[in-house]
């Protein structure tokens, strides 16, 4: 008999475990179709779209290929993946598997992360079809921008672990599956909700929306990694896999375990304010989508004084999203800025008339300037103008794009068929290995 | 009965254990030892709170009140507990998609366990010819032996099984009943909990009676005869209900 190491023994039984898994294998099976609706409406949108020659920034694989692409795995991560997770802590605890496991001295958090690891590894088998969409892109001749496709990529990787570590300690923390998949959902619904509110309150929502998993996600989707993000994405991973241990640690009294819980909640909510503060982010995108041109960063990151911008946009006016998400967005990635927002109501429909509604309001020491558009070049110009500054000479070259008019020949046979019976055929295998 | 070895040496201690589950008194002071080699049931009807005195021996189930000593007089905490005892559940099916070879290679190496008594084991519990069949799909009694398989390999020095000839038919429960013996007779100490008190008499050296979450009696047959006041009886069933 071979000899192994504690971990490893876990590893390999967990990973028997996960091919023995109908869960899991349903997923894999998934996500082949899933990945192919998505690559191949995103291939013919962006044959359309690269039919205009001058579609210049729209013709980017990022946003026209990747992102509707792998955002088949948000699907896949939301309503798929916890369950396998679920399955794999509570098939172990229904069978009485997980009480004779926790008699071996080894830590109890070791062991719940060798169990995500694992059904993270077997999230990666289905990421395969993902790699597929990539191979088919480039034989057609399209373009890739490795670095803003990693960013993709590891965005994808973060929410399914991010996803799994949550599972397990819902897993971990109720008596049956179903009440764990009726509380995942309830969460993921919740996160749902906070985005709505987001978008009809703005405020506090609005910030609180800029973590949950959507907003995770299409910031990854457009080739920004954030620092703050990420380090919160990781300090909830291992708040929720300490969690899931307190859990499944056997002969502790409920109230301790509730105790302990709320330890590790209250630790991580510190830890998430702190790493909130953390600046520091990087534009992976091939266009610079997150990013003002680069002379006009140099320029804004040489104003010495504190620059102050008052919105005059109502929570619910779709200028203020915009304004939100796109200019004020990159300037906050360039340098802080104090921002408030003035409004008498949350959607702005009375104020239309009120003498300076809709204005953004730029102070730079004492000066003081004044823009009714939001688009980046006017945000820019203000505040160049308000500080005194002058830009350098245009030194970047525009963007042209990538434009690709194919049809995404061979696809649908590799997801639609190869991919399933291909996937079919190895269940059948595994399962008839492993008897 | 079983042996009527001279068993001196205390490796576990019980002392005063309580546990209640709302307003349900399932163990209510109970107190008794486990000497090392010894095979000593737990009896009782059901109900009696046998599963939930495994379970707070095990430090599975945390008791509300009482403590588990080890033989040098000391409360064990968990990773003593760990050392010392492997608890079997009753009614459980680890890894059911699994071969039982599988399960028992796994418990030999992940558990650290006997290997080098696997054969043994494998041959006593009449297991060859259910090696290669995923546990999920044995029968009762196939799933009860395979398991105390597992439990057998355990490293620990003390296996308390719940219920060990459960679904076991007669000569099973015999051929179970002689392997668990001979480990007893190299050193193992067994703490099996049995409801059917045929069975546990002719397994166990020693018994203790448990009966709504009190224990009743605890010692031999001739010990718990002599404590009910009744000499002759010889039959542990008689002994039983005397004290109970």
């Amino acid at each position: 008999m071979r000899s192994h190491s504690p971990a490893r023994w876990l590893v390999i039984k967990e990973w028997r475990e996960l091919l023995a898994s109908r869960a899991w294998w349903v997923m894999v099976l998934a996500a082949g179709p899933i990945v192919g609706v998505a690559f191949t409406n995103a291939v013919a949108t962006y044959a359309d779209i690269s039919a205009d020659p001058g579609c210049g920034i729209v013709c980017s694989p990022l946003l026209g290929i990747w992102a509707p692409t792998f955002s088949a795995y948000e699907i896949v991560a939301i309503f798929l993946l916890p369950f396998v997770a679920i399955r794999s802590l509570t098939g172990d605890r229904q069978s009485g598997a997980l009480t004779l496991e926790l008699q071996r001295s080894f830590p109890v958090a070791g062991r719940v992360g060798i169990k995500g690891m694992v059904v993270l590894g077997g999230w990666m088998i289905a990421f395969a079809a993902g790699a597929v969409a990539v191979a088919l892109w480039a034989s057609y001749g399209g373009g890739i921008a490795a670095p803003e496709l990693v960013v993709v990529a590891i965005g994808h990787i973060m929410n399914a672990a991010l996803t799994i570590a949550v599972a397990l300690a819902i897993a971990a923390m109720t008596d049956h599956p179903s009440t764990a998949a009726i509380v995942t959902l309830a969460i993921t619904i919740g996160t749902w909700m906070i985005d709505f509110a987001a978008a009809v309150y703005g405020g506090l929502w609005e910030r609180l929306a800029t973590y949950t998993p959507s907003a995770f996600i299409s910031m990854f989707q457009h080739g920004l990694v954030r620092v703050n993000v990420v380090l919160i994405a990781v300090v909830i991973a291992c708040a929720a896999i300490a969690i899931a241990a307190a859990w499944i640690r056997p002969g502790v009294p409920a109230r301790r375990r509730a105790i302990e819980t709320a330890g590790f909640a209250m630790a991580a909510a510190v830890a998430v304010i702190l790493c909130a503060a953390i600046p520091g982010s990087w534009d992976a995108s091939e266009t610079r989508i997150n990013s003002f041109a680069e002379r006009d960063e140099e320029a804004l990151a040489h104003i010495a004084q504190p620059i102050q911008i008052e919105v005059h946009l109502a929570p619910q006016d779709p200028r203020r999203t915009a304004f939100e998400r796109g200019p004020l967005a990159k300037l906050r990635r360039v340098r802080p800025v104090d921002v408030s927002f003035v409004s008498r109501t949350a959607t702005g429909l009375y104020e239309q008339a009120d003498k300076g509604y809709g204005e953004i309001r730029g102070r730079v020491g004492q000066r003081t300037g004044t823009t009714r558009a939001i688009t980046d070049e006017a945000l820019v110009e203000m505040l160049l103008q308000v500080a005194g500054v002058t830009p350098a000479a245009e030194m970047e070259t525009p963007y042209r794009g990538r434009p690709l008019a194919v049809h995404a020949a061979g696809a649908p046979a590799l997801f639609f068929f190869i991919w399933p019976v291909a996937g079919a055929g190895m269940w059948l295998w595994s399962s008839r290995r492993q008897s | 009965m079983a042996g009527s070895r001279t068993l001196s040496v205390e490796t576990l201690r019980v002392r005063h254990l309580s546990k209640r589950f709302g307003r349900i008194a399932a163990l209510q002071d109970v107190s008794f030892s486990v000497h090392a080699g010894e095979v000593l049931g737990i009896i009782g009807p059901n109900g009696a709170g046998k599963t939930t005195l495994l379970e707070c021996l095990a430090g599975t189930l945390a008791s509300d009140a009482g403590s588990v000593d080890g033989g040098d007089g000391s409360a064990l905490n968990s990773a003593g507990r760990l050392a010392k005892l492997f608890y079997l559940p009753d009614a459980i099916s680890p890894w059911p998609s699994q071969t039982v070879r599988w399960a028992l290679q796994f418990a030999a190496g992940f558990l650290r366990g006997r290997a080098d008594e696997m054969d043994d084991i494998i041959r006593d519990l009449d297991l060859s010819a259910i090696l290669d069949q995923r546990i999920g799909t044995l029968s009762k009694g196939q799933r009860k032996r395979s398991v105390l398989a597992i439990g057998l390999l355990a490293p620990q020095p003390i296996l308390v099984s719940d219920e060990p000839f459960d679904g076991l038919d007669l000569r099973q429960t015999r051929d179970v009943g002689a392997a668990l013996r001979r480990r007893a007779a190299a050193g193992r100490t067994l703490v099996l909990s049995i409801h059917q008190i045929e069975d546990a008499a002719r397994v166990c050296d020693r018994f203790v009676l448990l009966s709504g979450g009190r224990v009743c009696g605890e010692g031999t047959v001739d010990e718990l005869a002599a404590r009910a006041g009744d000499a002759r009886a010889r039959d542990l069933a008689e002994v039983f209900l005397a004290l109970t």
